[in-house]
């Protein structure tokens, strides 16, 4: 299982290799993850997440789709990533027309850039307060910082 | 007749600087390229006229599809390229219009001269770069909540001046006044409102920036003095779109229509093309959805703006109120708007994908302050080059569906970019020979952006304004860049 970055005109492109469909759908997702940053903290929580859809090109999208959402959503940085790509049982196929599923722990790892500074203490950060309205009850919390970074 | 051939395609020469791809096989209309023989040379290297070529594919394409002179490789939609599509018996493409939908410009004028900020460019670049969000993932200039993002995707522009990120002529500079009224935020998924929450006034990453420029030439002093720029002048300039909001809706919609309207897609030679048939549910969603991006991508750079505007009041001793937004431009966005189509006027889903709005003097279109002169067009460089202001140009309605260039097409890939250059020593030599500091999340990203991994700007705005359809008024040259 491996991948490289290749040239692309206005973006960068992943190419994954692998012996089986599960490593490569790993690797994919580790390329993605290596596009977005240069090197990553060593530590970090495993975490799990499963994808269903119509067919293996879909899935593949739909996995780094959701890879991206837990990064914006959860400022984390999805990687070492592994996955297990299943098609549906007899049962399921019969009943839904068939599709997919990938199940994906993938190690959850801070999305902090270790080559940002940390911002020189002489800068005036707070020269407009940022402002912070998270309506009560709102389950969800947010690892970023207000003002940023 | 004069011809070029790029690699099995041939364009013949229409007249100067307008290159035609006839119509064959399944080509709707012909295709259309606006350039010199010398951009022609770039723009053939990768698959731009493939991609073009595919887009007069789409059902009820007018006219031609066209590639501005700024033209490369997209997914399935070349970058830089134009597709009026009728709204009644055409389609809608998301892939047309880009994943970062209403990703555009602003230029805002300050009263300030460069000497005014000579000697204090670290200081500012510093204080810009800890006030204003760059980067990956979370971290806006406002936190706001589901409902504030609901009132966003309605409202765009009007939100930021009710919740004080906006001053009141602001909404006046911006494309329907900041505020698309089409859109329908009940169509955009929870997930892109999730992705879009904590993103509300940052710049993100890639090729987006704010960077506080000179003004160095003047072309058209008439024009310049409406819109407020000469000589030695400081302007700000903010690039950047809709973040992961409008990421997730390009994303979800394509999804959608990829399940929906397969048989359409099967069709097309090139499945990114895909697209809702007009007239179609999912047509009349993602157009919801989309505007409703528009609105978010507006507040996110206004955000941004106020929050430069902010700093540079206080650092400089100013009144906000001193600091004008000259014009806000989408470059990638899709919009109903009515064209001649064969001697008829026709509403047209107007897809602009790495190319601007550049609408002439007398359309109803432009603020009051700009009717007579036309629209102001921003065209940002690269961080050693510099960056114009265009203006609608008199032939743009019937050369281009009133639209030019958006900027510089990549030379050099961000892979190659980064074994080519390494970021600290891009910094300190903008810093030591051309006085421009540059300050950024990730010195990856500087080394990614370097000058010299841009084609040249300069011989793209040439075109545009010999071509008459958005004129050179002036340029900039960069003094500070923040970027992600």
């Amino acid at each position: 299982m491996s991948y490289a970055l290749r040239d692309h005109t206005a973006d960068v492109a992943v190419e994954a290799t692998g012996e089986t469909l599960d490593s490569v759908f790993g690797a994919v997702a580790d390329g993605m993850a290596a596009a977005m940053a240069e090197s990553t903290p060593a530590d970090g929580d495993r975490f799990s997440l499963a994808i269903t859809a119509e067919g293996r090109e879909q899935l593949l999208f739909d996995y780094l789709d959701e890879l991206i959402y837990e990064r914006d959503i959860r400022g984390v940085l999805p990687v070492e990533n592994r996955a297990t790509v299943s098609a549906p049982s007899e049962s399921e196929g019969a009943a839904d027309g068939g599709g997919l599923i990938s199940q994906t722990p993938v190690t959850r790892v801070l999305d902090e850039n270790p080559g940002s500074s940390a911002g020189d203490e002489t800068v005036p950060r707070d020269i407009v307060p940022s402002r912070r309205s998270v309506t009560p009850g709102d389950s969800e919390t947010y690892s970023g910082v207000p003002g940023g970074r | 007749m004069t011809t070029y051939d790029a690699d099995g395609i041939t364009l013949e020469r229409v007249r100067e600087y307008v290159w035609e791809i006839p119509r064959e096989g399944d080509m709707r209309v012909p295709a259309r390229v606006l350039a010199s023989e010398e951009l022609l040379d770039e723009i053939s290297e990768d698959k731009t006229l493939q991609q073009l070529k595919n887009a007069t594919h789409l059902p009820g394409v007018r006219n031609h599809a066209i590639c501005m002179p700024d033209g490369h490789q997209g997914y399935g939609f070349p970058v830089g390229g134009v597709a009026g599509i009728d709204a009644e018996d055409g389609c809608i493409s998301p892939g047309a219009i880009g994943y970062d939908i209403n990703c555009g410009v602003r230029m805002m004028t300050t009263p300030l001269t460069y000497d005014d900020v000579r000697g204090r460019e670290e200081e500012l670049v510093d204080t810009l770069f800890a006030n204003i969000p760059a980067g990956l993932g979370g971290g806006g200039v406002y936190e706001g909540s589901k409902a504030d993002v609901e009132e966003i995707l309605e409202r765009g522009v009007e939100w930021a001046l009710a919740e004080g990120f906006a001053l009141p002529p602001d909404l006046d500079y911006c494309e329907d006044e900041g505020r698309r009224t089409d859109a329908d935020p009940s169509r955009v998924s929870r997930k892109a409102k999730d992705r879009g929450r904590n993103q509300v006034g940052s710049l993100g990453s890639g090729n987006h920036f704010l960077e506080v420029q000179r003004v160095t030439d003047v072309y058209r002093d008439d024009v310049a003095r409406e819109f407020g720029l000469e000589a030695d002048r400081i302007v700000v300039l903010v690039h950047c779109g809709s973040r992961g909001l409008g990421h997730q809706v390009c994303t979800d919609y394509l999804r959608e229509i990829e399940q929906t309207h397969a048989g359409m897609i099967d069709r097309l030679p090139d499945r990114e093309l895909a697209a809702a048939p007009a007239g179609s549910q999912l047509a009349e969603d993602y157009y919801g959805a989309m505007c409703a991006a528009i609105n978010f991508a507006w507040v996110n750079r206004q955000l941004v703006m106020h929050r430069a505007r902010e700093v540079i009041a206080k650092l400089f001793d100013l009144d906000t109120g001193e600091m004008e937004l000259l014009y806000d431009v989408a470059h990638n966005i899709g919009k109903k708007e009515v064209h001649e189509v064969d001697g008829e006027e026709r509403e047209l889903y107007v897809h602009r994908k790495g190319a601007t709005r550049a609408f002439p003097a007398g359309r109803p279109e432009l603020p009051a302050a700009y009717r007579d002169v036309g629209q102001p067009v921003i065209i940002p460089g690269s961080m050693g080059a510099g960056s114009y202001v265009l203006r609608g140009g008199a032939n743009s309605m019937d050369v281009s569906f009133g639209s030019t260039a958006h900027g510089a097409g990549r030379l050099m890939s961000r892979t190659q970019a980064k074994q080519e250059f390494w970021g600290g020593d891009v910094r300190d030599d903008l810093r030591d020979h051309q006085q421009v500091y540059v300050k950024a999340e990730s010195g990856a990203t500087v080394a990614e952006e370097a000058p010299g991994v841009y084609k040249d700007v300069d011989e793209v705005v040439r075109v545009s304004d010999a071509l008459g359809i958005g004129d050179r008024v002036a340029r900039t040259f960069p003094v500070c860049n923040i970027k992600g």
